[in-house]
């Protein structure tokens, strides 16, 4: 591998929100131009360039893999979620078979060749994910994984402490609750149904969706009250 | 020890979790498009399983400190190499070139 | 996309007790360090799935491999595990690194 550019220090405009609603995408933050003389950008924009001159990827193709991924966000795992703990039926139907129940349910076409696992939160298992390995996430329906996610500090800590990783979530579980870590080793891509709130039963699956954060989708949170 | 590759990282020492998010940035996007459509069904050009073994051929100091999107554009950079799409001086050639760009426009 | 089912008697049992093995990773591994030589149950079989290890290097990934979700004890797996006794940890490992143990 070649060297890294160590003088490089990538600074983002960091928002302090914990982005773990399902609401839009926000657009695309523009090109920094003052990023421009970092190798990596550069590789980036070579690669880009090249394939494109040697019609491999082009330009047009790129875009709409771009588009395709943008329209994949945490807003999708919500409605799944929220059509689960108000119709039985469709939740026995995801637990078995998850990939071809929400295909139907929802008109999707989600092709993959992954596999997709339904962890179901009861009063007496509560779920979180992980990959230890690298940052493996169910990306067809929750989007892009979040930073913290792919951490060096998540990915170590959650299998060994998983109580005091979720604690700094501000999520907090008797001990009662077995607490099951899934290290997501293979093609398996796991996505954690959360229980549902109590006095939440007379909602609307709209308004469900809702409080479903991305968080609770991996288990380092439990869904808002109503 | 070698047993443990520098991405094993379960039950290692760590820190307190940053949970700051960023909208995913272009350049982060276009990084992450390049890399799903050459492992896709209709290049094929290698594997999800060949980018997470070139990003584990870091060193353990570059695996940790290194940016996320850095590690991967370097590992479809070893790639397209490794595969003979693309060849190491067409890429430096032009990395060169779109120096030279920045310099006299600002932009690429 | 389903994995392909494994053929008769090729697979261990849901419920069978195993044994990660302690053995050299491969280039590319995915049996994560923490559980080599820890003793866990099957609770899903999976099914069947090129090698990954193979596929790093451009391999077809054949012969295929059972895949298998194991469920650890975490106070197996750490042993100074400070949570609750019953937490577990489930992780996905191919065949080739799990041996089964008579309870």
């Amino acid at each position: 591998m070649s060297q890294p550019n160590t003088n490089s220090h990538d600074h983002h405009d960091h928002s302090h929100d914990h982005h773990d609603h399902g609401h839009p995408h926000a657009p695309p933050a523009p090109d920094d131009a003052d990023h421009y003389d970092r190798y990596e950008v550069l590789l980036q924009t070579a690669i880009r360039e090249l394939l494109d001159e040697k019609s491999i990827i082009t330009a047009d193709e790129l875009h709409r893999q771009i588009d395709h991924q943008d329209s994949l966000t945490p807003a999708i795992g919500s409605k799944i979620v929220a059509k689960a703990w108000v119709d039985p039926v469709f939740k026995a139907n995801l637990i078995a078979e998850p990939l071809k129940t929400i295909n139907e349910s929802f008109g999707l076409d989600i092709s993959t060749p992954l596999d997709l696992v339904v962890l179901e939160n009861t009063p007496s298992v509560h779920n979180v994910v992980v990959c230890t390995l690298c940052s493996c996430y169910p990306r067809m329906l929750l989007g892009i994984p979040p930073a913290w996610y792919k951490s060096v500090d998540y990915r170590s800590r959650v299998v060994v402490e998983p109580r005091k990783v979720l604690a700094e979530f501000g999520t907090h579980l008797s001990d009662d609750v077995e607490v099951r870590v899934s290290d997501s080793t293979a093609d398996l891509r796991f996505l954690v149904l959360p229980y549902q709130p109590a006095g939440t039963e007379h909602m609307s699956e709209e308004a469900l969706a809702e409080l479903v954060t991305r968080d609770s989708m991996i288990g380092t949170a439990l869904p808002l009250s109503a | 020890m070698s047993d443990r590759k520098v991405n094993d990282l379960g039950g290692q020492p760590a820190g307190p979790i940053c949970l700051d998010e960023h909208p995913t940035t272009l350049h982060e996007k276009r990084v992450d498009a390049l890399q799903k459509l050459l492992t896709g069904d209709k290049l094929q050009a290698f594997t999800t399983d060949a980018m997470r073994r070139a990003i584990e051929s870091n060193t353990e100091e570059d695996y940790r400190s290194m940016l996320y999107y850095d590690k991967w554009i370097r590992a479809v950079r070893d790639l397209v190499i490794e595969q003979q799409l693309l060849s190491a001086k067409e890429i430096e050639d032009r990395i060169e070139v779109l120096r030279e760009r920045h310099k006299q426009t600002g932009s690429l | 996309m389903s994995a392909i089912p494994p053929r008769p008697g090729q697979a261990l049992a849901e419920g069978t007790s195993v044994i990660v093995r302690q053995q050299p990773p491969e280039p590319h591994c995915r049996t994560p360090f923490y559980l080599r030589g820890v003793k866990g149950e099957i609770t899903q079989v999976r099914g069947c799935y090129r090698d990954p290890s193979l596929l790093a290097f451009h391999k077809p990934g054949l012969p295929l491999r059972v895949l298998y979700r194991i469920q650890f004890k975490q106070k197996d797996v750490w042993p100074d595990y400070a949570g609750n006794p019953n937490d577990t940890v489930v992780a996905d490992i191919y065949d080739h690194w799990i041996d089964p143990i008579a309870e």
